[in-house]
């Protein structure tokens, strides 16, 4: 049996994961309320394949508040969620309040240490029968890396020594590689991973924007370098705007701290930083080109306040960003998952549908880029829509069609 | 740190005392503010020298506790760019900064200058470190923060960029040259082919900015841009279609390298996202009709 403490978004999916590969789960938090609603299968979040996964392996999970039900599995991870505040710094507290339960508990079992610590964290603790695994979530996939990863990375006190039975069986049913190395490597290989995402990331958006100043295309040249060898066909390379979510942006912050404390050079990704801040204001400056030196208090109809699509986290989001430069506009928002609040601007309201959200606006931004969006014809958004103006970073709506409804798109990485 | 409002909605400021009152931007503010019927008490260098010894004292017994200060005195790189203009600045700061803490005002805005920027990492924003490369540059990077540390209210520091109008005197390269160039000889003659991008602000247009800076008692820092740069050329050729028959618009060899002026004006439409700057055309058109007609 496999313990998972820590009913978070990374807690639920890695225990209904392990689930689903035919362990026995026992899923804990100090939350009874929160175990309660679990049990009936009413779930915090919203992911693919959340539901089928549930109802196919409901009889291997059995959710608990009593810490104690813990001491019977032979290994357990520990998945607290870890607050980050507006510089990128995160607050451990609760990793430290979470492992010292499961301890308490169960005193001398294997534990995993799964949500994400700076290096440095987990030695710190002074217990080597913690370990320290490097998580994959990633909002919106979470289930299809949960179940299907490229890897494991696994941090030790002491990588020479043979890695617990119950914890090489558990991770050898995924049948991909295990790769055991000290707690710090791990640590670390979790930022340098997010390090090569945000440099994939930053040099799409950078060029991408050159692309828009200079008459170029750049979804003409991202073919050219799928095909390049040496860059990859998984490469991030589709233009966004700038790094949301907050997990990139953490990692980047953790850096260069610790460069600074170290000694070393960081400017790299200081760059990346500055960057994904430019990039992320590209909605506000298009916006008022466009249409704010245009129009005084124009309606605005947006389409997305998740950061991304398929999920319902606004953290670090575009939309949100753009709305708090906005000014004294009125907006009617939809986002499949995220409400319209007067904490995000003062002028919203809620829209029922996308080209609810359209009626009489003078222009129309899609900041999430949620796939019904995609299914919208743009003629509909035309007739709703009073102005002409679309900011589309995405290219969701499709570029001939928009220009045969009369519409002026906007879209990131084109003139 | 970027601009935030103490004050909003906006209110229009007790008194304002604008110091430096009758420079190209000092005495387009007063104008303005007068017009608007707001309690206005100019200081120019006749009237009070911010340089000379006693000035502390003298500017002191100005001030009252509800006062707006706008602190604009200073000797512009056309009165000399060397050290001891550049002491003569940075004493008139000094003077502001010791009246300021012996008798503290209800908001201090400082105009500043786009100088403190190296201009050498391309876009440039109020994030980008302030590292200035020449002397008046420094000069106004230092009083930047002399008004930091001697002023512990609400301070805004503003950034204005090239800033054309047609009472302008500086004779600068850039709009107002190329109008009297193009008015005294019938060509404007650029150096290289004017390739150089750079962001033009109208005087209304700053002028308008700043005092909607004192209407919501903001603080922190700003550049007083467009966001949008256009090259020398095209500048040049505006200018040139404004005559009758048009300037010429002559090229002759480069002297200097060509460095380029882009700023991020997200920060200005955060701030104020109402606010709408005069298209460059419109705005070389209205200067061009004040010069003409002498007003």
């Amino acid at each position: 049996m496999i313990g998972f403490a820590g009913m978070t978004h990374l807690g639920l999916v890695s225990g209904l994961a392990a689930a689903a590969k035919g362990e026995a789960v026992t899923a804990f938090d100090p939350d009874s309320d929160l175990v309660a609603r679990l049990a009936q299968g009413r779930f915090p979040i919203d992911e693919p394949q959340l539901a089928e996964i549930w109802a196919a392996h409901r009889d291997r999970v059995r959710f608990t508040s009593q810490a104690s039900d813990l001491a019977a599995c032979g290994l357990i991870y520990v998945a607290p969620d870890v607050p980050t505040n507006d510089s990128g710094v995160s607050d451990l507290a609760p990793v430290e309040r979470l492992l010292g339960i499961v301890g308490k508990a169960a005193a001398g079992r294997t534990r995993v240490l799964l949500s994400q610590v700076p290096p440095g964290f987990t030695r710190a603790l002074g217990d080597p029968s913690i370990y320290y695994q490097v998580e994959t979530l990633v909002f919106g996939r979470a289930f299809e890396r949960a179940l299907e990863p490229e890897r494991f990375i696994l941090g030790c006190a002491d990588p020479a020594q043979p890695l617990p039975p119950a914890c090489r069986g558990f991770l050898e049913r995924f049948g991909c590689p295990i790769l055991p190395m000290r707690y710090e490597s791990a640590e670390l290989a979790k930022i340098a991973i997010n390090c090569c995402l945000a440099a994939s990331v930053t040099v799409a958006n950078t060029l991408a924007g050159l692309a828009e100043n200079v008459g170029a295309d750049w979804s003409e040249i991202v073919p050219t370098l799928r095909l390049d060898r040496r860059i990859g066909p998984h490469a991030y390379l589709t233009p966004g705007l700038g790094l949301s979510g907050g997990n990139i942006e953490r990692d980047l912050a953790t850096v260069t701290r610790m460069a600074d404390a170290t000694g070393a050079d960081a400017a790299s990704i200081r760059a990346m930083l500055s960057n994904s801040r430019y990039r992320k204001d590209w909605p506000l400056r298009r916006y008022g080109e466009l249409v704010g030196d245009r129009i005084t208090h124009a309606r605005l109809a947006l389409w997305g306040l998740a950061y991304k699509e398929n999920t319902h986290s606004t953290k670090n989001s575009p939309a949100l960003a753009f709305l708090a430069g906005l000014g004294p506009s009125v907006v009617r928002a939809y986002d499949p998952l995220v409400a319209a609040d007067a904490r995000y601007h003062p002028g919203i309201l809620q829209a029922k549908d996308p080209l609810d959200a359209c009626r009489d606006a003078d222009a129309l931004a899609i900041l999430t880029p949620w796939p019904e969006f995609r299914r919208v014809a743009p003629r509909d958004v035309a007739a709703a829509m009073k102005g002409r103006v679309v900011l589309d970073p995405y290219r969701l709506l499709d570029p001939e069609a928009c220009r045969a409804a009369g519409l002026q798109q906007a879209v990131l990485g084109a003139p | 740190m970027t601009l935030e409002h103490r004050q909003n909605p906006p209110a229009e400021p007790a008194r304002v005392v604008v110091l430096g009152s009758r420079g190209f931007i000092g005495a387009a503010l007063v104008r303005d503010l007068q017009a608007a019927g707001i309690p206005t008490l100019a200081v120019a260098s006749a009237d009070l020298d911010l340089s000379a010894p006693d000035a502390a004292a003298a500017l002191t017994a100005l001030l009252r506790p509800e006062d707006t200060v706008v602190f604009l005195s200073a000797l512009t790189p056309d009165k000399g760019r060397d050290i001891a203009t550049s002491m003569r600045n940075l004493r008139m700061g000094e003077a502001v900064a010791a009246a300021l803490q012996a008798q503290p005002v209800a908001h201090l805005v400082y105009i500043s200058s786009d100088a403190v920027y190296p201009f050498e990492s391309g876009l440039v924003s109020e994030a980008t470190p302030a590292a200035p490369i020449d002397l008046y540059g420094a000069m106004h990077r230092t009083r930047e923060l002399m008004m930091q540390q001697a002023f512990k209210g609400p301070l805004a520091v503003l950034r204005p960029t090239l800033v054309y109008g047609a009472a302008d005197t500086h004779n600068s390269y850039g709009a107002n040259r190329f109008r009297r160039m193009a008015q005294k000889d019938g060509k404007i003659v650029l150096g290289g082919k004017g390739e150089e991008t750079r962001d033009h602000v109208l005087i209304d247009d700053l002028v308008a900015m700043i005092r909607e800076v004192l209407r919501h008692r903001s603080h922190g820092t700003l550049n007083l841009v467009t966001g949008q740069s256009v090259t020398f050329d095209e500048l040049a050729r505006l200018v040139a279609g404004l005559f009758s028959p048009a300037a010429e618009v002559v090229h002759t060899p480069r002297q200097s390298p060509v460095t380029h002026r882009h700023f991020d004006s997200a920060a200005r439409r955060r701030a104020f996202p109402e606010f709408r700057f005069t298209p460059l055309a419109d705005g070389l058109r209205k200067v061009h009709r004040e010069a003409i007609g002498g007003t």
